[in-house]
């Protein structure tokens, strides 16, 4: 488990900011402007009626435009820390300030297959053998799917995704579903995994991914799934994805403006469906569309850092968005993006940290590009820690002791400290000769051979028979209805 | 003295006053209105596709100019015979029913309408049904339509059904795209042509209108 944390020691832990609290402040003050003066549009009765009631200014049937007051009023019940567990109802996620937790993305369309080398379209043994590498990787704290299953009905395809986090991975899940039964059907495997929806609602095991059309127009589906989890008081993001130059105006200020206009949206009607829903919002913003080839960027270094920043200042936990990269292969520019994206993120104070490992901006997924990125986490997870300065780590007495002329390798003092250091394991540190002796390999080749081996090396605890069968049934069932 | 080397500069550059000033200049002196349109407006909006296709010229710059040639062609439309106004083609164009990404459609939209074709913009969420109307209504010579699902991927197969039930199929050139679409699954439902980007879906469709 990974235990980076930007701020954790005052002055004396690594800690990001971009925007000043001012800064913040009046990016607030028009995400609330845009509320009570443009409004947005809602593609669902029930939230429109909530909101109705609760004193918004409704026009054309779902145009809903909301005062500041009920903004302010959520941010009383909303919880500033979301707790997730592993499949034994361990907490083992506490996400929130700056507590950062890292995981894959989900529902890459492609695969670039380790074992051959060639990028061909994701099936289901893929995600399982994903979720087999996440569980043995010590710095992936969460999983989703990574995949997109294309051997498997589309209609319910995210059943099977759900079934193959659930059976081949202990660790905490963030779902995504396309429509709004698939999301009840996750619920419901949850659930019985965790044994019924009061035990799951005390420990979930699983949060849901939710998108929103635009910040301003948010569909149907999202808000059907916003009003269940809420009620159940299960965690969910709400993530809208206003895009820069094209669903908003291109400027970072303004597209942040627009989209948590719509997040401040979302969580005032979580909070009057139920107070103290789990709400998680993103930690990205500013997201663009290229205007050379019109791909939206993941690595784009212009979204990152400030969203953060602004979560910080409302005090809403974040779905944040590293670890990915634009390139099409495990490369030198995948390795470099995964890198920097991780880096701020930790750095920044991201809490759900997603996309680890996705290639092709989103289209395409690869096992030795996890196993790198967990790397490069690895050696987060050592830069992020603090440092004591005390008489016990000065040792001032042992440096008089030594002297000037003696050496410290074979001391007491070095034998216990010394594994206190961190050391690479798929970076290379050998010298040249070492190097050559172990085969000459570069970095992806080393990458290749380690998902191998953990894939043939690593059990992951398996769900009780009963309960698989259970699970199963429900994808089943959903089967049987098409 | 205004030449057509001019309009097609101003296409590149976007440049809609001066695009309608040399129009009007050469219509004076006598050029034809259809070597206008073909040496000047598309000839410039040629160029500037091919300037998108090396990633020369950004989006904003190409709608730009696309906007300043719709602009022209306006101009234009009055003074070319039916037939040749027929020539630019009439498109439908929509998100399959389910899906609601119109992002890369809008795309799409806007350069096609850059190219001189009329689009008739279903929207998002489209059921078989409504492109079959439109295409009635409207007379339509190519039909596109974008998934950004593989979830809603067969409801393009499902229009292509709706389409041959209507009896309508052989009336129109059928395009489609979206990210996880492929010339394999262009060909798999019996489409005419599959385009990985907005550039290519113009040019694909101008070959449909030349044929
Ligand atoms: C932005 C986005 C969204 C936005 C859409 C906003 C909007 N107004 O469109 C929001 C946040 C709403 C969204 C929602 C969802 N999304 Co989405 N989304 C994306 C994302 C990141 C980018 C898409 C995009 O706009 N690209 C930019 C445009 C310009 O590119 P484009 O659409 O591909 O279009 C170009 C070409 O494809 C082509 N083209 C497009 N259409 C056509 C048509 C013709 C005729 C031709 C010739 C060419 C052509 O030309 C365009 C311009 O060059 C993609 C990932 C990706 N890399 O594609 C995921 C992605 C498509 N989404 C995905 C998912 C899972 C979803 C959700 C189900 C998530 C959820 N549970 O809430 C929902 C579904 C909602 C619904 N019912 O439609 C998955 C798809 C998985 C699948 N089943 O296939 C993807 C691949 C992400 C991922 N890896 O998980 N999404």
């Amino acid at each position: 488990m990974t235990t980076i944390c930007s701020n954790q020691q005052a002055l004396n832990s690594p800690l990001a900011k971009k925007l000043s609290e001012d800064q913040c402040r009046k990016l607030y003050w028009a995400c609330l402007e845009i509320l009570e003066r443009t409004g947005v549009q809602l593609f669902e009765q029930e939230a429109v009626d909530l909101l109705k009631k609760a004193g918004a200014h409704i026009s054309d049937g779902n145009r809903v435009r909301i005062p500041a007051g009920l903004v302010e009023k959520a941010f009383a019940t909303a919880p500033k820390k979301i707790t997730l567990c592993d499949r034994n109802g361990k907490r083992v996620i506490q996400a929130g300030g700056h507590q950062s937790y890292f995981g894959t993305g989900s529902d890459c369309l492609n695969i670039l297959d380790h074992r051959t080398g060639e990028r061909r379209q994701a099936v289901l043994k893929d995600i399982e053998e994903g979720m087999k590498l996440c569980d043995a990787l010590e710095h992936i704290d969460f999983v989703m799917s990574m995949f997109l299953p294309s051997d498997v009905p589309q209609e319910t395809l995210d059943r099977y995704e759900m079934e193959a986090m659930l059976n081949y991975t202990t660790k905490p899940i963030i779902y995504v579903t396309t429509e709004f039964s698939g999301c009840m059907d996750a619920v419901k495997m949850a659930e019985i995994v965790a044994g019924g929806p009061d035990a799951l609602a005390q420990n979930p095991v699983a949060a849901c991914y939710i998108n929103v059309t635009t910040g301003l127009r948010h569909n149907k589906e999202a808000l059907q799934k916003l009003l269940y989890l809420s009620e159940k008081g299960l965690p969910f993001t709400y993530i809208p994805s206003a895009q820069g130059g094209v669903t908003a105006p291109i400027t970072i200020a303004s597209t942040m403006a627009v989209n948590n206009a719509g997040v401040l949206a979302g969580l005032v009607i979580s909070q009057l469906k139920r107070e103290g829903a789990p709400f998680i919002m993103p930690g990205w913003g500013g997201n663009m569309l290229d205007m050379r080839t019109t791909i939206q960027p993941y690595a784009d270094p212009e979204k990152r850092g400030q969203a953060i920043d602004f979560a910080h200042f409302l005090g809403i936990p974040t779905f944040g968005l590293a670890g990915c990269s634009e390139s099409k292969l495990v490369d030198e520019q995948a390795a470099a993006e995964a890198a920097l994206t991780l880096f701020t993120d930790a750095i920044f104070g991201g809490n759900f940290v997603h996309d680890v490992g996705y290639l092709e901006s989103g289209l395409c997924g690869s096992l030795p590009q996890l196993a790198i990125c967990n790397e490069i986490l690895s050696w987060l997870d050592a830069f992020m820690k603090g440092i004591e300065i005390s008489d016990e780590t000065l040792c001032l007495d042992l440096i008089d002791e030594i002297g000037p002329e003696g050496q410290y390798l074979d001391c007491r003092h070095t034998l216990d400290h010394f594994r206190e250091r961190w050391y690479p394991n798929l970076f290379d540190r050998s010298s040249y000769d070492g190097w050559q002796a172990k085969g000459g390999k570069s970095l992806g080749e080393r990458a290749v051979e380690d998902v191998d081996r953990i894939l043939q090396e690593h059990k992951p605890e398996p769900l009780p028979k009963d309960i698989a069968k259970a699970v199963h049934k429900v994808t089943e069932d959903a089967e049987s209805k098409i | 003295m205004a030449n057509l080397q001019d309009l097609t500069e101003a296409v590149i550059k976007g440049d809609e006053d001066k695009i309608k000033l040399t129009i009007l200049e050469l219509l004076n002196a006598g050029t034809p209105a259809k070597e206008i349109m073909d040496d000047g407006l598309i000839a410039g909006m040629n160029i500037v596709g091919g300037k998108m296709e090396t990633e020369e010229m950004f989006i904003p710059e190409v709608l730009m100019s696309a906007k300043a040639m719709s602009a022209g062609v306006e101009i234009l439309k009055p003074q070319l015979t039916d037939e040749e106004n027929a020539a630019s083609g009439t498109m439908i164009l929509g998100t399959v029913q389910g899906d609601l990404h119109d992002i890369g459609k809008n795309l799409v939209k806007m350069l096609m309408e850059g190219a001189g074709f009329s689009v008739i913009d279903l929207g998002t969420d489209v059921p078989p049904a409504a492109f079959v109307d439109a295409i009635k209504e409207h007379n339509a010579d190519i039909v596109a339509m974008s998934a950004l699902l593989t979830t809603t991927m067969p409801k393009m197969k499902e229009t292509m059904e709706a389409m041959e039930n209507a009896g309508i199929r052989d009336q129109v050139k059928v395009l489609v795209g979206g990210a996880p679409v492929t010339e394999n699954y262009a060909d798999e439902i019996g489409a005419d042509g599959y385009g990985y980007d907005a550039g290519s879906a113009v040019r694909i469709a101008k070959e449909y209108m030349t044929n």
